[in-house]
């Protein structure tokens, strides 16, 4: 490996522009395309042993309630300003067209069920719920009590992964579900206050169907599945000491918002296919 | 000694109590929040920069970042589409659908999405290295060595963050405009020229100028949050991590407060 580095270094100024370019672009398809196989690897594995092993369950508790718990707070506050920026943005891009603000509750509110409420809400527990997770498994494998676990014959994947997969799926399902539901009533007192909507014609689920409520249950699932999932790989793959966990972390940050933005497009775009209207 | 704590409290204190600690905590990192943002002011008329450390922050905040903006803006656009779709077809508006998406991509969502990728990449790294830094002592030598650390390593950091976010979101309206055209061109079988016309006509510089101001104060709300939960970092290696993560949350909590007041505002 050292030496076709070796080999290769001295070459490069007399490459040209394009092979380069071409390199570096090859170069980061495989990295991409080696994360994307390892993580899925590591969901396949997960979700083998959830089924298949044993659960430990004080453990999930405990991490039911990092989870959880302790992002209640958090998802309440950014999810009511998200309600209330929605229905005042919204609300201005409507009275442009119709002078009449009748329908706009129940347009928030399927966009709100279908989609946003579960996306912008994961977004947010990416952040958080991602950080912790890849910050706590990424400080264990660099003091090597991950290490000290496979010689104890324990698999990591098992004791560590698995607890916190399950804690996030039921935790997050629930969170989104209350995210919604606080992005609803913040979004409500908006209307009412600055567009003197009443509280009654807002609250219309006229438009909310089956299938919007079938997409979005789906991808509050996705997400507290990818979340952990992604973050603790992320974290078992940290190296090299304490600057390495940040670096962990940083990452499991990022590749968790991006997995929610892609699990949104391709579930928003099968919703709309299976449930157009 | 917590359990012990809360047993000799009864239950009906013990919530004033937590609600009282919590609203301290708060304020103090809000004050701190405040004396560090006073502290960056006071130096920037006149400026006192460091032009090297401006110039690698640049480079590393913002090229290094423009892969993971431009695939979450290309996603955001096609996703705004996507979401406008049911809507569209039910009023038989497709003419409409560019200037549906790109308002609501240009003026809200875009910057926001981006603002919270940016927090969550370069924000916590930021963090995480000032945190090191903090926690090692290298601050205390800088200090010791009469540089202060401030003009050295803050206001550079928050320079580049700030300009960096700006370009980027210029950059990823364009990529989610790009990505919402492809989306209506697929899914709903509206022509690109058609969807560059409602977007032209309907929408004026300002839902463009909002969007950009927006990006403007999400950069000085990252920038602000992540070197301050660096630079209070208490407790070795651990501390660090803890701080990385305080850091994020407090940086997408104050950009959608900050988004509020900003809608408000410019609205």
């Amino acid at each position: 490996m050292s030496s076709a580095h070796e080999t290769r270094a001295p070459a490069a100024p007399s490459v040209g522009l394009a092979p380069r370019l071409l390199e570096a672009a090859g170069g980061g398809a495989v990295d991409v395309a080696r994360d994307i196989r390892d993580i899925l690897r590591m969901f396949a594995r997960t979700l083998r042993l959830t089924f298949r092993g044993r659960l430990e369950r004080r453990m999930v508790l405990e991490q039911m309630h990092q989870i959880g718990n302790r992002s209640v707070f958090f998802i309440t506050v950014t999810m009511g300003f998200i309600g209330m920026i929605l229905v005042f943005q919204s609300a201005l891009q409507a009275l442009k067209i119709v002078p009449d603000l009748t329908l706009l509750g129940a347009t928030f509110a399927e966009i709100l069920f279908r989609d946003l409420a579960a996306s912008i809400g994961a977004m947010m527990l990416a952040t958080r719920v991602g950080a912790g997770i890849a910050a706590e498994i990424g400080s264990m494998v660099v003091t090597e009590q991950v290490d000290a676990l496979r010689m104890c014959a324990a698999d990591p994947v098992e004791y560590l992964v698995v607890p916190r997969f399950v804690a996030s799926v039921v935790m997050t399902f629930c969170l989104l579900i209350w995210a919604a539901f606080v992005a609803f009533v913040a979004g409500m007192i908006t209307a009412n206050v600055i567009f003197d909507v009443n509280y009654h014609t807002f609250a219309n689920f006229m438009l909310v169907d089956a299938g919007d409520i079938i997409v979005g249950l789906t991808k509050c699932l996705a997400y507290g599945a990818a979340i952990p999932v992604v973050s603790a790989q992320r974290g078992l793959s940290t190296f090299g000491g304490s600057e390495g966990v940040g670096w962990a972390t940083t990452s499991a940050v990022v590749s968790s918002s991006l997995a929610v933005i892609v699990l949104q497009f391709f579930i928003s775009a099968l919703g709309y296919l299976i449930f157009p209207g | 000694m917590s359990e012990s704590a809360s047993s000799e409290v009864p239950l009906l204190l013990r919530i004033p109590r937590q609600m009282g600690a919590a609203g301290i905590v708060i304020g103090e990192q809000v004050g701190g929040l405040a004396i560090l943002l006073g502290q960056i002011l006071a130096r920037l008329f006149p400026p006192r920069v460091d032009r090297y450390e401006l110039v690698r922050n640049l480079h590393k905040m913002g090229v290094r970042s423009l892969s993971i903006v431009v695939v979450t803006a290309l996603f955001v656009g096609a996703i705004m589409v996507i979401q406008a779709a049911p809507l569209v077809t039910r009023f038989n508006a497709r003419e409409i659908v560019g200037w549906g998406a790109g308002f609501a991509t240009l003026r809200e969502v875009g910057p926001l999405l981006i603002a919270l990728m940016f927090s969550g990449r370069v924000g916590a790294n930021n963090t995480a290295e000032l945190g090191t830094m903090t926690v090692t002592s290298q601050i205390d030598a800088l200090r010791a060595l009469a540089i202060d650390p401030i003009s050295y390593l803050v206001l550079p950091r928050v320079l580049s963050m700030v300009v960096m976010l700006f370009a980027l979101t210029v950059i990823g309206d364009g990529v989610a405009i790009g990505g919402a055209m492809v989306a209506a061109e697929v899914l709903l079988d509206v022509d690109p020229r058609s969807f560059l016309n409602s977007l032209v006509v309907l929408l004026d510089e300002w839902d463009l100028m909002t969007g950009l101001i927006k990006s403007l104060v999400f950069g000085f709300m990252i920038a602000l949050t992540s070197c301050h939960f660096g630079l209070s970092v208490k407790g070795g290696a651990p501390g660090v991590g803890r701080s990385v993560n305080a850091a994020v949350v407090a940086a997408a909590s104050g950009i959608f407060i900050l988004d509020y007041f900003s809608t408000y505002v410019l609205g």
